[in-house]
């Protein structure tokens, strides 16, 4: 296990440095910031000076060690757009995402778990054919529309849930949370359904699947010979073997929530780190977009080795090395 | 003495896509008294599984009770709820599953499978649970039991896994254990021990027994009472010696005869063997004879191998030290041309590993030779001379399920490795798949058909079939008949005989079943942990073996000593 965590951490490393190379030069060919930053009154020399500022007259691979030194100590850049530290932009704005993605995913497991187990039990209920069905339905309807539906129904006829916004927020560790006070939870409510729809229809199909499959393996029966009652038979003997494929699917979908939830925070209008990328991609903010990339590749590494972890956790037979 | 178990009149049916109906089990009855040990016998597919299935409530959702039912105590059980049915399983009846491997839940521990039985079915709870499940383990002979409990099912060996389930299936002291094929996955010292154990274990606590297999040596050495079963009716039924001795029905008869025998060789099983049409089997013979290659010198050995080993490695890493594994040391033996050697072993013995090293799956250790046709086969180096060692040198495989492309119809399945060599034309290809399969006993027009459409001694017969398609000189024969009902074992062993005797082919056969090496073998060798024990005739070797590892393995086969039946 120790060999596996010290070379996970070696690759992990690799990992990050070839992204934010791939960034770096992505950046540096489609756009031209100085372009984009540059009034139409500027001359050539006010040109040249804002280059200077920005530090991007140099050759690209200049820039770039540049940067990683600065980033050895901590410091990823200035923003060219907001002219302050780009972490302190990021770090503002990521609990906003983060909190609505991990309430969406813990929607998703809460309802889509037992639906799923529910539909794999009872395969020829009327219940389970329309659980089927609205699976289906949740797959195909397109994001940004469907959250237009959620704002029509709740927010505009219903009038019981905000459309918009984030609401109050409470102060834990000097980062402002929307899931500790009452009017912080109604805002969250809504983009959170919007994400979690599609969620609870993966994690209903996945549990389904593994229900039936886990369902005729010898040990259960084995199980019901033993006189096993039905609720321990679920809780125990076919939860634990349903939860490997769970877990793969619910860490990867975990790191596209939070890093594609873009669509659903503009629909909402959620203060969330997607619109922030948005914004820099549009204005050439190169310092923005590298180190959000870097970080959310460091996120994905660090989802993906957990859920390595928990694989070991929950299943006894794999072990590595 | 009170009939514990009655059976009457059952019929159990499944409806099938087609709108017909399956019947499983059609119109069975049998009685079974408290302290009895009844047999159940019969093939794949006779229903015996679905006998003790339906007598606890586990019947697969669709499958629907026609008539009778099974009375446990004069209560009847078969139609019970779900809720009631819970109160019966454990409690009153004990389950042993065929494969202790599967039986047990894999992410749960031994502890917890053990602890939840007791706490389920007896008013121990918590600390009281795991000292009974400790005492448990010490009855069906699990040694270190506290230890074990922390442990998973994948950590410990089939027979350890199976004295687990015995001892979880007693916890109640039940009044009945339906044993189903409860060594079928064992070795023969293993199954020996278990045996006796379970036998102990019943005899002490008056517990009868329900014991379904196919295996006639167990029925013979442990059951009082045997009930026949073919698809799923009821054939024969009697005390075990005069069923087993004097079979009044052919079935029992044909089921007797078999049986491969230890204790005398029979030239050919007395089972009506299919065999095909004469016209395309003889043509087949031409084909396969006009191919005859050299095949070596009466009197040298085919193949010669010398000093082969393999280690298995596994890597170093932070915590702990690289660490070999011996799988195979030092083995040497001869093959004679037109002879039939085998090579016998429990599971882990390395005869397997044996096999893949002269096919060249694995590359064993140095100083090893391996002479083919008197070539050294690491020194084939043209595309030409692999090609000729391959033809020359095939293979049959242990599982007649995956060994097959499902994919591809038999025929293809048949001619494939010959078409993709560009040695055969479509419709050359075509004639010859089926000439072949009315060689090896099949309908040639059945060669259309997918490998799923067949049973699994028809897909034995195919990979025969495939392997026979270059005209090999060598076949080598892991484990073919060991997935096999003991039916269609005797005729595909008669087949196999027939083919060495008419193409003159060289077998080297691999199996852990002293009887059936004893009714294909000349010659034999016996492993264990990697290392030769013995080796010489088999008159010599399984009758008045030397080593005293080889007569334990004998003493432990369980014996089907009847007198043979002509």
């Amino acid at each position: 296990m120790l060999n596996f965590i010290l070379k996970r951490l070696a690759q992990s490393g690799i990992l990050v440095l070839v992204m934010s190379a791939l960034v770096f030069v992505g950046m540096y060919v489609v756009s031209d910031p100085i372009a984009v930053l540059a009034g139409e009154d500027f001359t050539e020399e006010d040109r040249r000076v804002l280059a200077q500022e920005l530090g991007v007259d140099k050759p690209l691979i200049v820039q770039y060690v540049n940067f990683l030194g600065n980033v050895a100590k901590g410091d990823f850049g200035t923003s060219f757009v907001y002219n302050r530290p780009v972490l302190d932009l990021i770090l503002e704005r990521l609990p906003a995402t983060l909190e609505v993605a991990f309430m969406a995913m813990f929607i998703g497991l809460v309802i889509g778990i037992p639906l799923g187990v529910y539909s794999g039990l009872n395969q020829k209920k009327p219940t389970t054919k329309a659980i089927s069905f609205m699976t289906t339905v949740g797959y195909s309807i397109p994001n940004f529309w469907q959250g237009v539906l959620l704002i029509m129904l709740f927010a505009v006829w219903l009038q019981w849930l905000p459309a918009s916004g984030r609401g109050d927020t409470t102060e834990i560790f000097g980062v402002g949370w929307s899931l500790f006070n009452l009017d912080g939870l109604s805002h969250i409510l809504l983009p959170a359904m919007n994400l979690a729809i599609y969620k609870i229809c993966l994690q209903t199909r996945l549990a389904r699947s593994g229900t039936q499959e886990v369902m005729y393996q010898d040990y259960m029966t084995f199980a019901r010979a033993k006189g096993i009652g039905r609720d321990r038979l679920i809780r125990r003997h076919l939860v634990r073997n349903i939860l490997i494929p769970i877990v793969t699917i619910t860490g990867l979908q975990i790191g596209s929530l939070i890093a594609f939830a873009t669509v659903t925070e503009t629909v909402f209008s959620w203060p969330g780190i997607g619109k922030l990328l948005l914004d820099s991609i549009h204005n050439s903010d190169r310092p923005v977009v590298v180190a959000y990339l870097i970080l959310i590749t460091l996120m994905f590494v660090s989802i993906n080795f957990i859920v390595d972890v928990l694989y070991a956790l929950l299943d006894p037979r794999i072990r590595y090395t | 003495m009170s009939e514990l178990i009655k059976v009457e009149n059952l019929t159990i049916a499944y409806p099938m896509a087609d709108g017909e109906v399956f019947r499983a089990i059609d119109n069975f009855s049998m009685t079974v008294s408290r302290g009895q040990i009844v047999g159940v016998v019969g093939e794949s597919g006779a229903g015996k599984s679905t006998i003790g299935k339906a007598t606890l409530g586990l019947l697969d959702e669709n499958a629907v009770i026609d008539t009778g039912g099974v009375h446990l105590d004069n209560i009847m059980v078969s139609h019970l709820e779900e809720h009631a049915q819970v109160e019966i399983r454990g409690n009153k009846v004990g389950y042993i599953y065929q494969n202790p491997m599967t039986a047990l839940n894999p992410v749960l521990t031994i502890g917890e499978q053990i602890i939840e039985a007791i706490e389920a079915n007896t008013n121990k709870r918590g600390a009281a649970a795991r000292d009974y499940a400790i005492a448990l383990l010490q009855q069906a002979e699990v040694p270190l039991p506290e230890e074990r409990l922390e442990k998973y099912p994948h950590q410990m060996s089939g027979g350890l896994c199976q004295r687990i389930v015995f001892a979880i299936a007693i916890c109640a002291k039940p009044d009945l254990i339906i044993a189903d094929e409860p060594t079928t996955a064992l070795d023969v010292t293993v199954q020996k021990a278990v045996l006796d154990t379970l036998v102990r274990l019943t005899r002490q606590e008056n517990i009868a027994i329900i014991l379904i297999t196919h295996d006639m040596g167990v029925v013979s050495e442990m059951c009082d009472y045997v009930y026949v079963l073919r698809h799923g009716k009821l054939v024969e039924s009697g005390p075990a010696e005069q069923v087993l001795q004097h079979p009044k029905q052919d079935y029992s008869r044909e089921l007797m005869a078999a049986i491969p025998r230890i204790d005398h060789k029979v030239e050919r099983f007395a089972v009506p063997g299919g065999l095909g049409q004469v016209a395309d089997r003889e043509r087949a013979i031409a084909y396969l004879m006009g191919r005859q290659t050299e095949a070596g010198e009466e009197g040298q050995p085919l193949l010669r191998v010398r000093n082969l080993s393999k280690t298995f490695e596994t890597k170093v890493t932070a915590l702990k030290a690289a660490t070999s594994f011996k799988a195979v040391s030092d083995v040497s033996f001869d093959v004679f041309p037109s002879e039939t050697m085998g090579i016998v072993g429990e599971s882990g013995s390395g005869k397997s590993t044996v096999g893949r090293l002269i096919l060249g799956l694995h590359t064993p250790d140095p100083g090893y030779e391996i002479v083919y046709r008197g070539r050294e086969i690491s020194e084939l180096k043209t595309r030409e001379e692999k090609l000729a060692h391959r033809k020359s040198f095939q293979c049959i495989f242990q599982d007649p399920y995956s060994s097959l492309n499902p994919r591809m119809s038999a025929g293809e399945n048949i001619t494939y490795p010959l078409k993709a060599h560009g040695m055969l034309g479509k419709e050359e290809a075509r004639e010859l798949a089926g000439d072949l399969m009315e060689l090896v006993g099949l309908p040639r027009a059945s060669a259309r058909k997918m490998p799923h459409a067949f049973s699994g001694g028809e897909r034995q017969r195919i990979g025969i079939a495939r392997a026979l398609s270059f005209r090999p000189d060598f076949i080598f024969c892991d484990e073919p008949t060991s997935a096999l009902d003991v039916t269609v074992q005797a005729e595909l062993l008669n087949l196999m005989k027939d083919l060495q005797d008419q193409l003159g082919l060289t077998l080297l056969f691999v199996s852990h079943d002293l009887a059936v090496v004893r009714q294909m073998c000349d010659r034999v060798m016996v492993m264990k942990s990697g290392e030769v024990v013995e080796s010489g005739p088999c008159d010599k070797v399984l009758v008045d073996p030397h080593e005293a590892y080889t007569q334990g393995l004998l003493a432990a086969m369980p014996r089907f000593e009847f007198a043979p039946v002509a």
